[in-house]
């Protein structure tokens, strides 16, 4: 008995030797475990929002978001609609808004133990290591996925299977009208995993596919950063008055 | 200091004692005690009056509000007894006894057993039982311990004085100057007659109105402090509960003993209360809501488990109610026995636990889904729902509008824009004090105002005629609603008034927007320039793109 306690899937331990092979691009983001997902910097909110969902692509069966009433005041909240545009709409989506970090990750966990729904996907200003290995314990046993959309406070330890980082790039040119944005694209950096530790480091530069809801790896992203529109050099909009009519 | 009821301050060592009251003329005796009414002091005499008669009369102003919690504490209490108790003005409880009165084994021991529990909790009392509540009440008022059968309301009632009818003061004195003090002499009388005695003929009709009542020829509905659960199952207490695990033990009995009565019935029920009536007069309860009709004992108690703690058995829980409202019928479907014929993936029971699980947590309400609304402002085309079991059905995906971002940014922010006049996108942005430079931008996508939606605020004075009239009233013709506002433009404009129509909505011009950083918004303008409906067009941030 004692030994079936211990073999848990996704729990990791010391002196593993069975060797699995390498999961691929997105490494099981969304399928299993606990995944975070951080913000490079201050706004990469929605990016992220749109990488996990068109990653993950929401597997059968509800949703369940929990958001965090901070976050969701800073970042707005999850359009059904923009929703439509990175994955395909999941079976149903619950939302349950709180106040409190602790009531945000307790619900997280009921969730993950209900087995009524298919993902879990929180918005949290944060969590200790205790709480991550909680989380990961609960989502190995039940096998309900569960990713976290952390600002980019997030640093320290934690016990998930994986850290994102993700920030959004410009755009890739639009086939139709040069001056418009184009397909989504973001780039990725696996921080840490313990299912691939050998790939941490890696960075991923990928573009969303709005037609197919696929994704690909793109290379060069940053060899085309365009440039700023021509504005007026010697306006600062800062201390400009009120514009005025010309006509 | 409160005169309540029970506390023994209210006949301080039998001196005569009365609540005075502030009335139009002059102090009034509110409520006197018997000593006090020995001397002929009752309430209504003038305080000086009362005074005159009794030198040493002591006296508190009389707080009503204290009056009115404390009966409704004691109402709230006698919930044990039957679910339907009322208020009776503001000294008296009424009680429905039907269907109750068998569970204590008879009217008389009922009414014995409210005597009793009155009693140990020295509140001072007197009981009336009869078929209607005027009787009722006069038999409680005058002749109290008197239990009147049915149908011999106007030979028992005869001989009682008038006060016993609930009448008003003025009402009062006047049937007595007539020489009418009992009740059985307003029999006889010609009910138009007495109608012309009084002032008015409401003051009349009222009388009759309390009569009727008593001897029951005319309906008197109970307004009921709670409304009546569907269901209740009771658990009295031998000795009274001092400890939370016997509450737990006693919750359980309970709610087994519930499931089995819904299931009879084939129903479930949307909420439960569990009431623990504490001997001490006072009762604590906790209540929970579910999101579909359930009967399964087990989810109720666990629900019941994370509030079990708020019960505060006081001086011992000596009887414990379990109700069941808002029933309806449980669905019943079996589960498919192949994973590819089932309709949908989730399981609405399941779903239906947690989002109750976290309900009971964190407050009714908190499990939402998103609706889809008809409308085409994007910040009210989806709107928040409580969960109540069912998923909506997936939306139609719209074709009619462009993209739209994933995050929206509810209430719109304003920021502070450099863009092309009159209508050219953004080339620079101040967003939360922070400046971007936008590289790429797309639109615009023109949202209009819902104009039938819309009612404006009345026209500012001086306005020229026919604004008097609601504009864009919806039950109106658009085709002359848009004559009138064209027809107010022109004149305006001829009239060289200068100032705008600024009470009009404005249209909307979303842009989508990609900053040197790659980030994506969605912003707009409000309004054009010369489109009539206010000063120059304000910019708003309203949504992040992925």
């Amino acid at each position: 008995m004692e030994s079936a306690a211990l073999d848990i899937p996704g729990v990791f331990r010391l002196g593993e030797t069975r060797r699995k092979p390498d999961p691929g691009f997105p490494l099981n983001l969304g399928r299993e475990g606990v995944h975070e997902i951080c913000e490079a910097s201050h706004g990469d909110m929605a990016a992220m929002t749109g990488f996990a969902l068109a990653a993950a692509r929401p597997p059968a069966g509800a949703v369940f978001w929990v958001r965090q009433f901070g976050l969701s005041r800073e970042h707005g909240q999850l359009l059904h609609a923009g929703l439509e545009t990175v994955a395909r709409p999941p079976a149903g989506l619950l939302s349950v808004e709180t106040r409190k970090t602790s009531d945000a990750l307790w619900a997280s966990e009921e969730a993950i133990c209900s087995g009524a729904v298919g993902l879990v996907i929180a918005e949290i200003e944060g969590l200790d290591f205790t709480a991550s290995r909680r989380l990961t314990l609960a989502a190995s046993r039940h096998g309900i996925p569960l990713i976290l959309l952390l600002p980019w406070r997030r640093d320290g330890s934690s016990a998930a299977t994986a850290r994102w980082r993700v920030t959004s790039r410009p755009s890739a040119p639009n086939a139709f009208d040069a001056r418009a944005p184009g397909a989504s694209r973001w780039q990725a950096v696996l921080e840490k995993s313990r299912q691939a530790p050998q790939m941490a480091g890696h960075v991923f530069n990928i573009e969303l596919d709005h037609e197919t809801l696929s994704l690909r790896v793109v290379s060069g992203l940053a060899a085309h950063a365009p440039s700023p529109r021509a504005a007026p050099a010697d306006i600062d909009i800062r201390d400009a008055p009120p514009r005025q009519q010309t006509g | 200091m409160t005169p309540r009821p029970g506390s023994k301050q209210v006949e301080p060592a039998r001196k005569p004692f009365v609540l005075v009251e502030d009335g139009p003329h002059g102090l009034r005796v509110a409520a006197a005690n018997a000593s006090a009414r020995t001397l002929g002091i009752s309430a209504g005499l003038g305080f000086t009056d009362a005074r005159a008669r009794c030198p040493d009369l002591m006296h508190e102003d009389i707080d009503r509000q204290a009056d009115q919690t404390a009966l409704q504490r004691i109402g709230d209490w006698m919930v044990r007894l039957s679910p339907i108790v009322a208020l009776d003005g503001y000294d008296g409880l009424m009680i429905e006894t039907t269907g109750c009165d068998h569970l204590h084994g008879g009217e008389a021991k009922m009414m014995k057993a409210v005597a009793g529990l009155l009693e140990r909790n020295a509140i001072p009392h007197r009981l009336g039982l009869a078929s209607t509540p005027g009787a009722a009440s006069a038999l409680a008022r005058a002749r109290p311990g008197h239990i009147l059968a049915d149908g011999e309301e106007a030979a028992d009632l005869a001989d009682l004085p008038i006060s016993a009818l609930r009448l008003s003061a003025e009402a009062e004195t006047l049937l007595k100057r007539f020489g009418l003090r009992r009740i059985g002499q307003l029999y006889g009388i010609d009910r138009k007659a007495l109608g012309r005695r009084f002032q008015s003929r409401a003051a009349g009709d009222a009388v009759l109105l309390r009569l009727d009542q008593a001897l029951g020829l005319r309906r008197e509905p109970l307004t009921p402090l709670t409304e009546p659960p569907s269901h209740i199952t009771r658990l009295p207490c031998p000795e009274p509960l001092l400890a939370i695990e016997g509450v737990e033990a006693g919750l359980e009995q309970l709610a087994e003993a519930l499931c089995v009565k819904l299931t009879d019935q084939g129903q479930g029920a949307r909420a439960f209360a569990f009431h623990a009536f504490r001997a001490d007069g006072e009762v604590s309860s906790v209540s929970v809501t579910l999101a579909r009709p359930v009967r399964t004992p087990k989810h109720i108690l666990r629900l019941f488990s994370e509030k079990i703690d708020q019960i505060d058995p006081g001086f011992g829980i000596d009887l414990m109610m379990l109700e069941a409202r808002r029933t309806g019928p449980v669905d019943i479907s079996a589960p498919a026995l192949s994973g590819d014929l089932a309709a949908s993936d989730t399981d609405p029971v399941l779903l239906s636990a947690l989002a109750d699980r976290i309900t009971a947590k964190l407050g009714e309400g908190a499990v939402r889904i998103t609706e889809a609304h008809e409308s085409h402002l994007p910040e009210q085309a989806e709107r928040k729902a409580a969960f109540d079991g069912a998923l909506p059905a997936p939306a139609v995906p719209h074709i009619s509008h462009g993209p739209r971002p994933i995050r929206l940014i509810d209430p719109p922010e304003e920021i502070k824009v450099l863009a092309e006049v009159p209508d050219g996108p953004p080339l620079r942005f101040i967003w939360r004090r922070v400046p971007h430079a936008v590289t790429r931008a797309d639109g615009p996508e023109r949202l209009s105002p819902e104009w039938w939606t819309w009612t404006a605020p009345p026209p500012p004075s001086g306005s020229p005629e026919g604004m008097d009239r609601k504009w864009l009233n919806p039950k109106l013709d658009p085709r002359a609603d848009a004559a009138l506002i064209s027809r107010i433009r022109s004149e305006l404009e001829m009239d060289d008034i200068g100032e705008p129509i600024s009470n009009l909505p404005r249209a909307r011009d979303y842009y989508r927007i990609e900053d040197s950083d790659g980030r994506r918004f969605w912003l707009f303008r409000q309004g054009l320039y010369e489109d009539g409906r206010g000063g120059p067009p304000l910019w708003f941030m309203h949504g992040l793109f992925a």
